[in-house]
């Protein structure tokens, strides 16, 4: 789920931009394809409206990894196809820690929009902090701990503190 | 007279690879060994007075549209500091004397529902508080602005009578904030829209937070 290689390597396609714009939708579309595969897991450890709720989710990650396909091959790109199967960063064989691996999965995509909402293209600056909304918003209807800084890893954020105050 | 200032966000703009350390493989825009520097409107006809002379003490130049953005997205984060502030205040005045915040028969604060109340909203408190500390870290304000004396705290408006309504209301604030700070996205350098849209989705989850569109437990 890191920055691939491939997109930088396809910058020959286009400007250094679009290289970048590429790179940076790769990233994410890895994300979203590891989201849509582990909602199948998490989805057949629940019932009910737990169940609705992730096929629900699993949805909208399967909509946005679509949108990213598409967007990386307008650019020129040859999005990535999806892997056979994920590596899950939590075992699963409760409803508790389905809800678990829902929240870590959003989390992830939250962070994995984090190059696309830097690019200069204003459309994927904005496309990009939608989605990450929504995986912030997602993550808490599962009960996820609040966070303040939701995709940010903490070594980006300054030492502010007192002088903020 | 503004490019002055602006060039150098310009210049922070552009930190790839070769210039600043991209972190987590270009992930993260941290910048750490060049500041980002938004100088504020006023450094610029300060550095100028100081070669040309009086003369050019014309009217100040308009900050650019990241200032104003990232100046907005500050002022935002005050204001919603305020109105939970205020609303805080209602909670426990609510809960300390039974009906002071209550809309009727029931009083606000002092069920176990108002109490969860209460520290929900101190719990989303000390997030904006984070919020705001981050933003302020990224506007650098000229010497002679920056020790000014602060600006007063916003007003925020007032607390509506009842703990629903009062959750209700800071749920819409957080909804609007969001929308808002996402919308200033294009305007700003990329490591602080990575910023702006971090505490977008951390003010979308508070609309969750404070009940609305929670799952079913």
């Amino acid at each position: 789920m890191t920055v691939n290689q491939a997109g930088r390597g396809l910058s020959g396609t286009g400007s250094p931009r679009t290289g970048k714009d590429i790179a940076a939708l790769e990233a994410a579309l890895a994300a979203e394809q590891a989201a849509s595969y582990g909602y199948g897991i998490v989805g057949s450890h629940l019932t009910g409206v737990k169940f609705a709720a992730a096929a629900a989710d699993c949805v909208k990650h399967e909509r946005a990894r679509d949108s990213l396909t598409g967007m990386i091959a307008a650019r020129g790109g040859q999005p990535h196809p999806a892997a056979a199967a994920y590596r899950m960063p939590i075992k699963v064989s409760t409803a508790a820690q389905a809800r678990s691996l829902a929240i870590l999965l959003e989390r992830q995509v939250a962070a994995a929009y984090l190059s696309l909402v830097a690019v200069s293209d204003p459309a994927l600056r904005r496309f990009a902090a939608d989605r990450m909304r929504a995986a912030a918003v997602r993550a808490a209807r599962w009960g996820g701990r609040p966070q303040a800084f939701p995709g940010l890893p903490a070594s980006s954020l300054r030492p502010a503190g007192r002088s903020g105050r | 007279m503004a490019c002055l200032w602006r060039s150098e966000v310009c210049r922070a703009d552009r930190v790839g690879p070769a210039g600043g350390r991209l972190e987590d493989e270009g992930q993260v825009r941290a910048e750490p060994t060049r500041r980002l520097v938004l100088a504020a409107a006023g450094a610029g006809s300060l550095a100028l007075a100081g070669c040309k002379g009086i003369a050019v003490l014309g009217p100040r130049p308009k900050p650019g549209a990241d200032v104003v953005a990232l100046t907005r997205a500050i002022a935002a984060e005050e204001l919603m500091i305020a109105r939970y502030q205020s609303a805080a205040a209602a909670l426990a005045a609510a809960g300390g004397s039974g009906a002071a915040g209550g809309s009727g028969a029931t009083a606000a604060g002092g069920t176990k529902a108002g109490k969860r109340a209460r520290a929900m909203v101190d719990a989303v408190l000390a997030e904006h508080r984070e919020h705001l500390a981050q933003l302020r870290a990224r506007l650098v304000l000229p010497p002679r602005l920056a020790t000014a004396s602060p600006r007063p705290s916003p007003t925020p408006p007032p607390v509506p009578a009842g703990r629903h309504k009062i959750l209700a209301g800071l749920a819409a604030a957080e909804a609007a904030a969001s929308d808002r700070l996402v919308a200033q996205l294009p305007a700003v350098p990329p490591a602080v829209a990575q910023l702006m849209a971090s505490i977008a989705a951390s003010e979308a989850a508070h609309v969750v937070q404070l009940g609305y569109g929670r799952l079913a437990p």
